[in-house]
């Protein structure tokens, strides 16, 4: 298990702007220019943390984790640690949490659809990394 | 993309102008941001078709954001005028329902805490009017507590009442679209061409007629385009087309709708269907002379009222006085903007025209005028676009005034 990298950790964060600026290309990620933050609260340990990911022209530029206010995003996400959990587990669709409310989008949502198949794209690269929750 | 706007354009509205002027009315009136919620408002400030429920959010200075359902988003954004920063989407996710979306707007993107809040509400006969429900109030209102709500639709009713240059042309060539489609109804029934033929199908082809001059909509909400035949005639003012046959020895009304660039050309003419007996003859050369009567009468300075009882006065003299409704106007804007006449809530009657309404210069109504002999199975309508000019109107639709037998 020593390689599993906590998540949300420094490692995690490493490994995960590895891994999308590896098998994300620009045109994979429709060369948008764009950020985003996820926000979780009730993450064990009761903090509120943030996952920040932001692409220039299609490549993955930077993505920083952390506790506290994120940088400043074009899209904010907002939910529970564990409704992220199971995104990342593959156990719930980001679609869904949507749709139900698990999950809360701020931002211009005409401009978060375009960006909807990208965004699977991310997550699911995300969702290969070995992590421990 | 961005529609860019050409003061150059015949058709051309200042649309940036109409928001400074909104914000300004604002100003006077303390009001830190108004959320704008009725077709007429989108259509006033947007220029485009919003259909689906929205929502504009007007700060106190710069560009408005607007708000519609996430299906439709592009599609305004691609024709409207605002950048794609402020044409947004609402739809079914967490943080982006209506109430959401628009409140988290105000709060966090506008950063207004509190203050005074413009909206819209009010009554209406026209189902789609678009005032703010009741659920939506309560809900916006509890979303943001620090908010005092003020109606102020009036602001945009009174903006919109004259009509600048721009949407006079787009009524003018709205209601030449409209002549279209009354000339190729009237080449379809002539010569016997009515025989077998339904209302339904007469409606189509004026459709069609108008869809290849221009037109993008039929856009009427009773109906699209309006047609009754015989006893139907004289059944009142809202006559959907059905699929009774146009019959020998019957009158016919045509009621057509055409959209251009959101201005509404409206146009009724009628028919007797040959061969017509005397009293129907009667009839007809009663309510064409009513007709022309008011259309005369028309000018900067009168009012509703004394146009109705000028024309009731009329039908009286002529001993027709029991067949014609007694109103003979109703009011006429960009899609979404027609019912009422004027601007100012009537205390009387509260959202219905007052009938000391004055009528000033570039105003425009549809003349609208309606004779019923339900008994003897007969009616006629007429409307048609005017702009109200100092000594008299300009009546947009050209087609001649008169109600033939033809067979």
């Amino acid at each position: 298990m020593s390689d599993l990298h906590a998540y949300l950790s420094t490692s995690w964060r490493d490994e995960a702007l590895k891994r999308l600026q590896t098998e994300l290309t620009p045109d994979k990620m429709n060369n948008v220019t764009t950020s985003m933050s996820n926000i979780y609260k009730n993450c064990p340990g009761g903090a509120e943390m943030f996952l920040f990911v932001e692409c220039k022209e299609g490549k993955v530029t930077r993505v920083e984790t952390g506790v506290g206010e994120p940088p400043q995003g074009e899209f904010r996400i907002i939910g529970n640690y564990e409704t992220f959990a199971k995104i990342s587990r593959a156990e719930l669709g980001a679609q869904k949490a949507l749709m139900t409310g698990k999950l809360k989008l701020k931002g211009n949502l005409a401009k978060a659809l375009k960006l909807a198949a990208v965004s699977d794209r991310l997550n699911k690269v995300l969702a290969k990394i070995p992590t421990q929750y | 993309m961005t529609r860019i706007l050409d003061p150059n354009d015949k058709y051309f509205i200042d649309n940036p102008a109409r928001v400074k002027a909104i914000q300004a009315e604002m100003q006077k009136r303390g009001i830190d941001v108004y959320l704008g919620s009725r077709i007429r408002t989108m259509s006033f400030v947007l220029d485009t078709f919003c259909p689906w429920r929205s929502y504009l959010i007007i700060p106190a200075a710069g560009q408005p954001t607007f708000f519609t359902f996430v299906v439709d988003a592009l599609r305004v954004g691609d024709e409207t005028w605002l950048d794609g920063d402020h044409v947004r989407a609402y739809g079914p996710m967490g943080g982006m329902d209506q109430v959401s979306a628009i409140t988290d707007f105000i709060k966090d993107e506008l950063g207004i805490q509190k203050g005074r809040l413009g909206y819209e509400d009010g009554i209406s006969t026209y189902t789609a009017e678009g005032n703010l429900s009741h659920w939506e109030y309560t809900h916006f209102k509890d979303a943001l507590p620090g908010f005092e709500w003020i109606n102020s639709h009036d602001i945009v009713d009174a903006l919109s009442l004259i009509k600048d240059k721009g949407t006079i042309e787009r009524f003018r060539t709205a209601s030449l679209i409209v002549d279209e489609g009354h000339k190729a109804a009237r080449a379809a029934l002539e010569n016997g061409g009515y025989k077998g033929m339904t209302e339904t199908v007469i409606a189509g082809i004026a459709a069609l007629a108008m869809r290849k001059a221009g037109s993008v909509s039929e856009w009427n909400f009773a109906g699209l385009n309006e047609i009754s035949s015989g006893f139907r005639t004289g059944l009142g003012a809202c006559t959907p087309p059905t699929t009774k046959e146009i019959m020998a020895g019957e009158p016919l009304m045509l009621d057509f709708h055409a959209m251009f660039k959101l201005a509404l050309g409206d146009h009724s003419h009628n028919y007797l269907i040959g061969p017509a007996t005397k009293r129907q003859r009667w009839h007809a050369d009663n309510f064409v002379a009513i007709i022309q009567k008011v259309i005369d009468n028309y000018r900067a300075g009168t009012t509703p009222g004394t146009l109705a009882a000028l024309m009731m006065d009329f039908a009286e003299a002529r001993g027709c006085g029991d067949f014609i409704q007694p109103a003979c106007e109703h009011g006429i804007g960009l899609f979404g903007d027609e019912w009422r006449i004027g601007s100012i809530v009537n205390p009387d009657l509260p959202y219905w025209t007052d009938q000391d309404h004055v009528y000033s210069e570039n105003e425009m109504v549809v003349c609208a005028m309606q004779y019923a002999a339900p008994e003897e199975n007969i009616g006629f309508r007429y409307e048609n676009d005017i702009v109200i000019v100092k000594g008299g109107c300009e009546v947009l639709s050209k087609y001649p005034l008169g109600i033939e037998e033809i067979s």
